[in-house]
């Protein structure tokens, strides 16, 4: 958490405990079946797998398969814990907006070094359009999953056309799951969004850094900071910072929520006129956070 | 199995078996066993009844089943594909007429087994091909749904969009699915790479039971040594059987249970060690469903969506509750 500066900055919590538990039990026990998945394939005997140290196992199509249906217990309730949770709690931050696949576009362009980059709410646009096709793939892949795991205990004469879509959307989906996937890893390696990794493992991002780039979520949130005393809570319910944080200067906070001022600083240097500004900010964001000073 | 004690028929079992077979309709004297019930269909292998078809060049069940069979395996390319990395092709093209062991071109065939029990010595003749298990992991985790358990009790393979990757015989028991390579859809994806041919086996002539017929080499049998008809009719007709020459079953709890019960006059174990085994000759052992071991962990997926539920609703009261304390503590504060 330390600034590249060597002296400690002010943090900005972008993702509660919950939130980065659910996202590492998605991602980890995702990986195991990714791994398990491709080992459901006669191809670790075939391609000397079965002879790297500690591989023997991948051979063995039962152990494979007791280690995936092992990793989709974890994968499976952790996503539905996901939905419920955050559904019940009207967290939509995540969900796609009107105007995400332009605003991608032109985010992308930015990365090419053509154009600026639109400032962004909490998550970027096309982090809100991948969220959507991942949930579409995540879900694919767990009703198929299920249907194909039914049918192993309990009907293998299930209909032949159902199992026929069941294991070919299981197929499908996974090849579209380990595409999303190094799709996601590419997006962490653009250099304007490494900033955004540490909060994946510690749930904060640099305030500077929100400041810069993320001022449309710092406009909707600062005056539920002083206003709401509830603010922070939901989807980030971590709300101490670390111990080894040490307090600076609180960031200015206007009481003014429905006006950019806040962000006129920023605007100023990149000459973002406050109508796009207002446009943006009417739209409905996941405003959970928790600024530690 | 085998094992009198194990599969000792008591007299109870007996009387009860006996009364279920004669409530099953056209068993045994009829010689079209199958109804019109379009349940499961097993089949009885009475090995006291097999002659192996002495006088015949190929015994009748082999031919049958050869004359319907043969023309499914299409001529593969010349030369087969180089398989990448191992080089390891399978081809019995230039061995079509082999008929004394499994092959892609031979689904049926007669192991011959010299055994002495109780002081008699048998000649036993014993027609040999995929036992169409209940629960079939070769269908189950098939990763292309290319071999499929069916409604009729047949354990099909569906030679379009097999691609050869032997993942069924690795996972039989008895390893009964052969391959040929150069055939199939591997060919048009990438044939170096991924898949090596089509695995071919027996699938109890799953069209003609459809129509209510008997498998071909069932109605090809002259001593009636075989037989076909709805699964509870057949296990009970076993028994019986079993009951009445104090014999063996084996494929009632083989890998938990399959649609081909042996009837024999003397123990598997002596069976099992008197016949040769290798590729293509399937041994009689004892059979442990292997994919048992993974049934627990399957049904914990199968709650797993509950537990995900019943996690999250759980968690959002506690959410909602900390909030609530939380402002009633920051109201009460001066």
């Amino acid at each position: 958490m330390s600034p590249k500066t060597g002296k400690k900055q002010d943090l900005i919590r972008r993702h509660g405990l919950v939130e980065v538990a659910e996202h590492w039990a998605v991602a980890l026990s995702g990986l195991a079946l990714v791994i398990t998945g491709i080992f459901e394939l006669p191809i670790a005997g075939r391609y000397y797998i079965t002879d790297l140290p500690g591989m023997k196992w991948s051979g063995d199509f039962i152990v494979s398969l007791q280690i995936h249906y092992a990793a989709s217990v974890i994968f499976i309730a952790a996503s539905l814990f996901h939905v419920v949770y955050h559904g019940l709690q009207g967290h939509t931050g995540l969900l796609p907006k009107k105007g995400d696949l332009k605003a991608s576009v032109k985010v992308l362009k930015s990365f090419l070094g053509r154009g600026e980059e639109p400032l962004f709410h909490k998550y970027l646009p096309e982090q809100r359009l991948a969220y959507a096709g991942m949930a579409v793939i995540i879900a694919g892949l767990i009703i198929s999953g299920l249907i194909k795991t039914f049918k192993n205990v309990y009907a293998p004469d299930m209909s032949y056309t159902l199992v026929i879509w069941a294991t070919w959307a299981h197929n499908v989906f996974f090849v579209l799951f380990v595409l999303a996937f190094i799709a996601h890893m590419a997006a962490i390696v653009i250099k304007p969004n490494r900033p955004l990794v540490r909060s994946i493992f510690t749930g904060y991002i640099s305030l500077d850094y929100a400041k810069a780039r993320h001022p449309l979520w710092l406009e909707e949130i600062m005056p539920r900071a002083q206003t709401d005393p509830l603010q922070g809570e939901g989807e980030t319910p971590m709300q101490e910072a670390p111990a080894e944080e040490v307090p600076v200067e609180e960031m200015p906070v206007q009481e003014d929520s429905g006006t950019c001022t806040a962000l006129r600083g920023v605007r100023d240097a990149r000459e973002v006129p406050d109508a796009e500004c207002e446009a943006e900010g009417d739209d409905q964001e996941d405003t959970s956070s928790d600024r530690k000073v | 199995m085998g094992d009198g004690k194990k599969r000792g028929i008591t007299r109870r079992t007996l009387l009860k078996t006996t009364l279920t077979a004669a409530v099953s309709a056209g068993l045994g004297s009829s010689g079209h066993a199958r109804t019109d019930s379009g349940g499961a269909v097993a089949t009885l292998i009475d090995i006291s009844r097999c002659d192996g078809c002495p006088g015949r060049e190929t015994p009748a069940c082999i031919q049958a089943c050869r004359e319907k069979n043969l023309q499914r395996v299409p001529e593969p390319v010349d030369p087969l594909p180089k398989v990448f990395p191992r080089g390891k092709t399978e081809d019995f093209s230039d061995r079509k007429h082999l008929t004394g062991r499994l092959t892609p071109y031979n689904y049926l065939f007669i192991h011959k087994a010299e055994v002495e029990h109780n002081g008699k010595r048998w000649s036993l003749n014993i027609p040999r091909r995929c036992m169409h298990c209940d629960n079939p992991a070769c269908a189950t985790i098939c990763p292309f749904a290319a071999n499929h358990k069916h409604k009729t009790g047949a354990v099909v393979i569906d030679s379009e969009i097999c691609f050869g990757g032997a993942k069924c015989r690795t996972v039989c028991p008895w390893s009964i699915p052969q391959r040929q390579s150069g055939v199939g859809i591997y060919l048009q994806i990438a044939p170096t790479l991924a898949g090596n041919g089509v695995m071919f086996k027996c699938d109890l002539c799953h069209d003609r039971l459809l129509e209510g017929k008997n498998p071909v080499c069932v109605d090809a049998c002259p001593t009636k040594a075989m037989l076909s008809g709805p699964r509870d009719g057949i296990h009970a007709e076993a028994l019986k059987r079993a009951g009445q020459i104090g014999g063996y079953l084996y494929g009632s709890e083989e890998n938990g249970g399959t649609a081909t019960l042996y009837v024999s006059p003397v123990p598997f174990e002596k069976i099992d060690a008197a016949i040769e085994k290798g590729p293509g000759r399937p041994h009689m052992a004892p059979v442990e469903r292997r994919m048992a071991k993974t049934d627990s962990l399957a049904n914990s997926v199968l709650l797993s969506p509950a537990i995900g539920l019943t996690a999250g609703v759980l968690a959002v009261a506690f959410a909602l509750k900390g909030r609530k304390n939380s402002g009633s503590e920051k109201e009460q504060k001066p």
